[in-house]
């Protein structure tokens, strides 16, 4: 399976890192094991694609890692490299780059269902980014996630329960399914038939959470997730109309496997940990942990003072007010065992998962499918086993697995062409021995468009674009003091962001406006107490009330519409989409390129094409300003004056697209485009490389 | 109407390609109309009045059309169509909290952690043809529940504010005509080479979508969508509100062939203010429903024409100290209209305060089976989840109202 040209890579890439010599040898293992495990099949004499050719390897690899094309000027970089080495050297610039972070920050978004207006969802996703900018370890992060109690202005990762309402039949669920690849929801009703789950175990992997309360403050309006005494979770189920029903014992579900003798990779996470430990990073990490875990501090008195004195007074004003007994911030003793076994280096489950989620992004499936729902079975043991063990031996750094795919033979090869027959591209597939074309994420694709384009920054000078538009307006057919009412929503106070108005103007539908995430990640504690000024109930009933007599009000009111003519510089700029609040409402272009609600478990990525998504491609606003000549780009000057230059201004824009240069071909057909007028006819040809396949689709 | 849009597919006019269509199955219904009203509607205060009883609240209780049917005073214009509507008032629900009442009334479904069930307008769309270059469901001032296990392709086109144009339905400003057909000439070009390069099925997929799209976008039928050459008469009738619009348009885009129109409202969760809220959206409701239902019987739109009002769940008859009512799942009710079935006529009663049924219990999934009955669907159809895991087009053990059809 290792082709001499990947021996090549995986030779300099161990020239080249020292310490990165151990991940090298990993990815070639994994070639090897790979082709081991087809032969375990029958399955080693099928169709092998094509090894992608160094800019096709770019665009992937950068796609995938930092979630948007190659500029030009990392095309020219990355080709000054030593051809050798610059596959390596690319892979070790991706993972430092920024982008990193947003772009898997998508991705374990969409794991943990992360709703920006969800209470604390914002912070989550702060928190997660900052987590994987930081290179926190999974283990670590997932602990953190199931365990945490307080509220999110102190513990951000709270957010990942009360998005579910801290329920614990919903936390199970999603325990097994986010956490371990394992569907274990059916058992919520009913012992199925053929699932391995009982209906028992359900409940009891439940009873970890049945402790769980939610207290809302009216002060902060905050929600706590703290501990109480009592069991929720009761057995038997209701349904089953019991005569009495018992507190369950929680009980873990999953095997963590024990073995006499200590397996090798266990091993060496203890020394690297260890290590990390001497480093004092253990400690830091410990630290923060207690911090967002416990905020209470160590003491398990609830009277006891917390750490914090904004906290104590925070929480003894609530405890006064809505006389709660137990402390808001009371740390779970039930969410911290089972977090400690469901992070367990001997739980298969929880490594497994990981390793199949990410190969399965980055190589169009996984060694299980659906990703969610492991059933014993996965299609390349052998492979899969190493990939664990590695990952685990390696401190579940996110950055180690995707360094490790990103270096296989398998990561590298392309598609089979139209000339292989279906059954034979299925084999291969199979076998991961071609590429399974992957369409960009719908947030990938926005920025791509954006970056092709030049839209990060203004292309035109002021004034240049200044034009007519017509807008229709709502106007009240009784005169009002304020004549015009414009057709949007008023924005909510504090998140203009988050709403999408009923109405949105022309191509609202492809706005992003970026959250901040340094200053959500940071503690929102000032902010809490900034805001609990109490009204007295009095107060929040006049607030009411006025509340409804506006609405009453406006419901009643009678409009009509007219057009009125706005004039506007139309020079736009666009962020990146990656920062956006998440998921996008849902006839955003986000949504429409398959972003999911994150409402549910179950809910995948949504790949297939539709006749929306073509509407806002071919006529949609980034396309088209993308496609554009601006003054201020480089393409201009290659256009038009004295440096004009058609053929190379063809080869850029291609480049700056489809990261690639045109062929004989393409170059002539490009050149009748650009015919007489050549900045017209750039903007048609970018704007059909825009929306060719081949640039929505991955090499 | 369609007359005036002069549509044409393959050259064949709208009216006519319609007209055979219908032939085909004469006495079946081909579009539905569904409003959605979110929030969960009041049972007491639209369908299901107690006249007499403390929990009447403040409306009082109209008669009707269809003899021995009263509503309530909110809805005075549709009270004289009701000869051509049916009230279910013996729905009860499984689920009393909004989303996943929201989504056993849209899918027939309860959630399911590991599945997405598509809604009733995929279902429809999913199950019979497109008609014409519009889309097959369109969804009016809100979102359609998702298309599940049924992708893309039949998730609704969505429309923002009738009325409105939507600018992704034409080239972008200083793109003219003969310009964008050359772009369009140039993409096909490239995307033909790829395609013959790539033996990629998602290429040849995308390739359809864009198809559909341009096809769309030069459409006569995209005249529809323009409300601003409406009759100020016809206007008037509706009230010239959102909601008096989105119904209008919904009557000109099942004129126009399309098979599943979903308009949205909000709004409906009184907990407190209950009256002046429901009085609020009688306002506007009333004028709407009463046109909306009175044209399609007169443009001989109604038999083929499914209209129905769904909503989560009622609300509690007692009324609670915030002038409100609560969430209310084990009995509401229900209004349907046209495609084939008999109107003025009311399945299943309520107990004395619209508590509980005392007769003929409708379970939500037998709405939409019976949807799919006058469509001539077979609910009990199975159908496979993208994962390869059987399924059914509704959820098993639904049944169709038959008794409307009679």
């Amino acid at each position: 399976m290792v082709t001499p040209r990947t021996t090549r890579i995986l030779t300099c890439a161990l020239m080249l890192h020292g310490a990165a010599a151990g991940v090298s040898l990993s990815a070639a293992r994994v070639d090897a094991l790979l082709a081991a495990d087809n032969r375990d099949v029958g399955n080693e004499g099928v169709a092998l694609g094509q090894v992608l050719d160094d800019l096709a390897f770019l665009r992937k690899a950068t796609i995938d890692m930092v979630g948007r094309i190659p500029t030009h000027a990392e095309i020219l970089q990355y080709q000054q490299w030593p051809q050798t080495k610059r596959r390596a050297m690319l892979v070790d610039r991706l993972l430092k780059d920024d982008g990193f972070a947003d772009r898997w920050t998508v991705f374990f978004a969409d794991l943990l269902r992360i709703r920006s207006r969800a209470e604390g969802g914002n912070r989550l996703l702060a928190y997660v980014h900052q987590s994987i900018e930081t290179g926190k370890p999974w283990d670590v992060m997932t602990r953190e996630l199931i365990a945490a109690s307080g509220s999110t202005g102190k513990a951000p990762s709270v957010g990942f329960l009360l998005a579910d309402d801290s329920d614990p039949m919903e936390m199970a669920a999603a325990t097994g399914q986010i956490f371990m690849g394992v569907r274990m929801a059916c058992a919520q009703c009913h012992n199925h038939p053929f699932d391995k789950w009982r209906q028992k175990q359900f409940y009891e992997l439940a009873g970890f959470f049945g402790k769980t309360r939610q207290i809302e403050s009216r002060l902060s309006k905050k929600t706590y997730v703290t501990e109480g005494e009592e069991m929720k979770v009761l057995w038997p189920p209701e349904r089953r109309k019991p005569k009495q029903r018992f507190a369950v014992a929680p009980k873990f579900p999953f095997p963590i496997e024990d073995s006499a003798v200590k397996p090798d990779y266990l091993k060496r996470l203890e020394s690297l940990r260890a290590g990390e430990l001497d480093k004092n990073k253990k400690q830091r990490e410990a630290d923060a942990l207690d911090a967002l875990i416990d905020s209470a501090g160590t003491t398990e008195s609830p009277k006891a003072e917390p750490t914090a004195l904004d906290v104590a007074r925070e929480a003894k004003a609530d405890i006064r007010k809505l006389n709660v007994q137990s402390d808001l911030y009371r740390r779970s003793k039930l969410r911290t065992e089972l977090a400690q076994m469901v992070t367990h280096p001997q739980n298969r489950y929880f490594a497994r998962n990981l390793v199949n989620r990410v190969w399965a992004e980055l190589l169009g499936r996984g060694f299980y499918m659906p990703i969610d729902d492991y059933q014993g079975e996965v299609t390349h043991p052998k492979t899969v086993e190493h990939l664990c063990d590695e990952f685990i031996a390696n401190g579940y750094d996110v950055r180690f697995l995707f360094r490790t795919i990103l270096e296989t033979a398998a990561y590298a090869r392309a598609p089979l062409d139209a000339e292989a027959g279906n059954n034979a591209r299925k084999a291969s597939q199979a076998a991961f021995a071609s590429g399974i074309t992957r369409r960009m994420v719908s947030e990938v694709l926005y920025d791509s468009i954006v970056i092709a384009g030049h839209l990060q920054d203004y292309k035109w000078p002021k004034g240049a674009n200044v034009r007519e538009f017509e807008r229709r307006v709502r106007v009240p057919l009784e005169p009002e003091p304020e004549a015009l009412v414009p057709a949007e929503a008023e924005p909510e106070p504090g998140q203009p962001e988050m709403k999408m108005t009923t109405k949105p103007k022309p191509y609202d539908l492809e706005k992003v406006i970026s959250l901040d995430f340094d200053k959500l990640a940071a503690s929102d504690l000032e902010q809490d107490l900034g805001r609990m000024k109490a009204m007295s109930d009095q107060e929040l009933e006049a607030k009411r009330m006025a509340e409804m007599d506006r609405k009453k009000k406006s419901l009643r009111r009678r409009y009509t519409y007219k057009t009125v003519t706005e004039e506007v510089d139309d020079n736009p700029r666009f962020s990146s989409s990656m920062r956006m609040a998440t998921p996008a409402a849902p006839s955003h272009f986000l949504r429409v390129f398959g972003q999911p609600s994150r409402d549910g478990l179950g809910e995948f990525r949504e790949h297939t094409p539709s006749m929306r998504q073509a509407l806002m491609m071919l006529n949609g606003k980034a396309t088209h300003e993308a496609s554009r000549v601006g003054p201020y780009e480089p393409i201009h000057r290659l256009l038009t004056g004295e440096g004009r230059n058609l053929v190379k201004a063809v080869e850029r824009a291609y480049l700056e697209t489809l990261t690639r240069r045109p062929n004989a071909d393409e170059q002539a057909e490009a050149l009748v485009v650009l015919g007489q007028a050549p900045l017209e006819g750039m903007a048609d040809l970018r704007w059909a490389l825009l929306n060719s396949h081949e640039f929505r689709y991955l090499p | 109407m369609l007359q005036a849009t002069g549509a044409t597919i393959l050259g064949m006019p709208v009216a006519r390609l319609l007209a055979a269509h219908n032939k085909a199955a004469a006495t079946k219904a081909e579009h539905v109309i569904l409003f959605w009203n979110g929030g969960g509607m009041s049972h007491i205060d639209t369908w299901d009045p107690k006249p007499g009883r403390p929990v009447q609240g403040e409306f009082s209780a109209i008669n009707t059309s269809a003899d021995g049917i009263q509503i309530s005073s909110i809805f005075p214009n549709l009270a004289r169509q009701m000869h051509h509507c049916a009230l279910v008032r013996s729905v009860v629900g499984s689920n009393g909290a909004h989303a996943r009442a929201t989504y056993e009334l849209q899918t027939s479904y309860n959630v399911d952690p590991t599945l997405i069930h598509p809604g009733l307008g995929s279902i429809v769309v999913h199950e019979k043809d497109r008609i014409g270059d519009l889309p097959s469901f369109i969804t009016i001032n809100g979102q359609a529940p998702k298309p599940g296990y049924f992708g893309q392709s039949c998730a609704a086109y969505y429309v923002g504010e009738p009325g409105d144009t939507d600018p992704y339905l034409a080239f972008p400003a200083g793109i003219h005509e003969a310009r964008g057909n050359e772009r369009l000439d140039l993409l096909a070009r490239m995307n033909a080479r790829a395609i013959k390069q790539s033996g990629n099925a998602a290429f040849k997929a995308t390739e359809t979508a864009m198809k559909e799209a341009v096809a769309l976008m030069k459409s006569p039928a995209l005249k529809v969508f323009d409300l601003d050459k409406e009759n100020p008469n016809t206007l008037a009738r509706y009230g010239d509100t959102d909601f008096g619009r989105g119904a209008l348009l919904a009557r000109k885009l099942v004129e126009t062939g399309v098979r599943f129109v979903q308009i949205n409202r909000g709004g409906f969760d009184t907990h407190s203010n209950n009256f002046p809220a429901m009085e609020n959206h009688g306002l506007e409701m009333d004028p709407a429903l009463g046109a909306l239902i009175e044209d399609l019987a007169v443009n001989g739109k109604l038999s083929s024409t499914l209209v129905l009002m769904l909503s989560e769940f009622g609300r509690t008859p007692r009324i609670n100290n915030n002038a409100g009512r609560d969430h209310h799942a084990s009995c509401f009710s229900c209004l349907i209209a046209g495609g084939g079935i008999k109107g003025g006529r009311v399945i299943g009663a309520s107990d004395k305060d619209a508590m509980e049924p005392i007769s003929r219990q409708v379970k939500p999934s037998d709405l939409h089976a019976t949807v799919c009955h006058a469509l001539g669907i077979d609910h009990e159809k199975e159908v496979y989840t993208s994962q390869d895991r059987p399924s059914m087009l509704i959820r098993e053990g639904a049944e169709p109202i038959r008794e409307l059809f009679v």
